[in-house]
């Protein structure tokens, strides 16, 4: 990074990765907690470290993919990088309440 | 680009082993083969290998070309070599089937049928065995799954080896007296190494991380994991070396099957806690339909061993060997194999048409692509034609196993019909059905675009 992070395009970022859903499962990237991390600076460089529910799967590129088209349509966006990475691996639990009540979900269940 | 590619000739694959499971259910419901002459009779055999070679392995190539590559998460060792194992393979089939239809009079034998389906078929398999196997060594170290899948493609190359050495005994290549006692007795060293080992083994690697995939549940290599894992193999290497060695020394391998047949159902027994286990600790709540219509399938595979456990005690399994047999191939196996194409035809199909769009748009989910309440019936369907010829085949009633064969006819249309919407896109709502850039997917072939 070479500018100050930039909160407001962080949240701009985070709004345009909810528009990416994960094919599977059926909601989006953010909310399924695929994304581990944003950071965005005031020369539109933006960064994000992204994982999926199982290493090798084929959907892999698409979605790497299609997280950073989906950053590209932010118009302040100067650069962007996607990363895949596998550590910590993803877990169910890593989803918003949102995406949990989706997959039906319950606190509790399969404990 | 990160991740497993898509395999272009799946769909292929697929799709051909459909054709074999139509074909030899529409020949089953016009009385073609056992019940109506024997097991031994060449009309049956041209049934079994339709549903065995045909269909099941037809089906499980196709699906290890795709998804050996997800469970090791490195890219397949040669993509190249998909469509000529394909072919030869259909080839050696034709052949095969040619040779039991001349061997029972239908045909004349114009061709050294079982010569030439033995070369083919062997030279398909040996590729198969040779692109897996590269794929997993260059994977090492393995996890459990892609473990069963090793053991899987070794009983591949024992099956085939069984059946290369009896097509050439019956095409009058091969003789010998050690090597004609195979044929007398080595026949079920070939069911078992091809059903149980190749057919079943790798069907239980593939659901172990396929069905804790989609229905969330956790993945761990668990005490009872490792033991199905190691008593499945011992079970295989009493049948395949253990009987084989009885053999060759002059005696009948029935002890050799016995105490495999026991290890197995601890194996199977061991499998099947397992997946209860998946399925009470997943995480996702509401699964979909091929996930259930997996634990029917599953619940076929416990039908398998009870059936076993209740003839053996009886005395009976030699005389009912036949309707254990079906229920493997049709509840357990087609069963399970139904209910992963289709998940795995909507996936693809998925991937080839809305990946490359993914971000650039709105894209449908992959569950937009079936219509579960109008599949559910079909699957239903299927089941109880199963259940329907199971009774029949126990209680000696061929007619009835014709009707009960239709049943299972329609039932495989109707599902059939179902994969065939999902590849053209027919159940997507329009809305959202071609976002720009996206491409109707062709029936047979993936058409990967360049990125």
């Amino acid at each position: 990074m070479n500018g100050q992070l930039d909160q407001s395009l962080i949240e701009q970022v985070k709004q345009a990765l909810r528009t990416v859903v994960d094919p599977e499962l059926g909601f989006n990237i953010f909310d399924l907690g695929l994304i581990y991390e944003v950071t965005a600076d005031t020369t539109g460089t933006v960064h994000v470290q992204m994982t999926t529910t199982t290493r090798g799967c084929p959907a892999t590129g698409y979605l790497q993919e299609g997280a950073c088209n989906a950053v590209k349509q932010i118009s302040q966006v100067v650069a962007v990088e996607v990363d895949l990475v596998y550590d910590p691996p993803w877990t169910p639990e890593k989803m918003s309440p949102a995406a949990k009540l989706h997959l039906g979900m319950d606190e509790g269940w399969g404990q | 680009m990160a991740g497993v590619t898509l395999s272009r000739w799946t769909m292929a694959y697929f799709a051909m082993a459909l054709l074999a499971l139509l074909a030899a259910e529409v020949l089953m419901t016009a009385g073609y083969g056992y019940p109506q002459v024997p097991v031994g009779a060449p009309a049956t055999l041209v049934l079994v290998h339709l549903v065995v070679l045909g269909w099941l392995s037809l089906l499980l190539c196709g699906a290890m070309f795709q998804f050996v590559p997800v469970l090791v998460a490195k890219p397949l060792y040669s993509m190249w070599l998909c469509l000529p194992v394909l072919g030869l393979l259909v080839a050696g089939l034709i052949m095969l089937l040619s040779g039991f239809l001349s061997l029972g009079g239908v045909i004349e034998p114009v061709l050294p049928f079982f010569a030439l389906a033995s070369g083919l078929l062997v030279a398909g398999f040996v590729l198969v065995l040779w692109d897996i196997g590269l794929t997993l060594w260059n994977a090492r170290p393995l996890a459990l799954p892609a473990r069963f899948i090793v053991i899987g493609i070794a009983s591949l190359a024992a099956t085939v080896s069984f059946g290369a050495i009896f097509a050439l005994l019956l095409g009058g290549v091969a003789g010998g007296f050690t090597i004609s006692r195979l044929l007398v007795y080595g026949l079920p060293l070939h069911v078992i190494a091809g059903l149980a080992g190749w057919l079943t083994l790798t069907a239980m690697g593939v659901s172990y991380r396929l069905l804790a995939m989609f229905m969330l549940a956790p993945e761990q290599e668990r005490v009872s994991s490792r033991a199905a894992f190691w008593l499945g193999t011992a079970a295989l290497a009493v049948v395949v070396f253990g009987g084989s060695a009885a053999i060759v020394m002059n005696r009948a391998p029935w002890w050799m099957l016995l105490v495999g047949a026991l290890l197995g159902l601890a194996a199977v027994a061991l499998y099947v806690h397992d997946m209860m286990h998946l399925y009470h600790a997943r995480k996702r709540r509401k699964i979909e339909l091929n996930s259930t219509m997996a634990m029917v399938a599953l619940a076929f595979l416990v039908a398998v061993a009870l059936l076993i456990v209740v003839l053996l005690g009886m005395g009976q399994l030699t005389h009912h060997i036949a309707a254990v047999v079906f229920l493997g191939a049709f509840g357990w196996l087609s069963g399970l194999g139904l209910a992963m194409l289709y998940k795995i035809v909507p996936f693809l199909t998925w991937l080839e048409c809305y990946g490359p769009v993914l971000g650039k748009g709105v894209t449908p989910r992959v569950q937009d692509l079936v219509e579960e309440r109008r599949a559910r019936k079909w699957f239903v369907l299927y089941f109880l034609g199963i259940l329907g010829a199971l009774a029949t085949l126990l209680l000696g009633a061929s007619i009835g196993f014709r009707i009960a064969a239709a049943l299972m006819l329609v039932a495989t249309v109707g599902i059939i019909v179902q994969l065939v919407r999902a590849r053209r896109l027919d159940d997507v709502p329009s809305s959202v059905r071609f976002p720009a850039g996206s491409h109707r997917p062709r029936l047979l072939m993936a058409l990967i675009q360049p990125r």
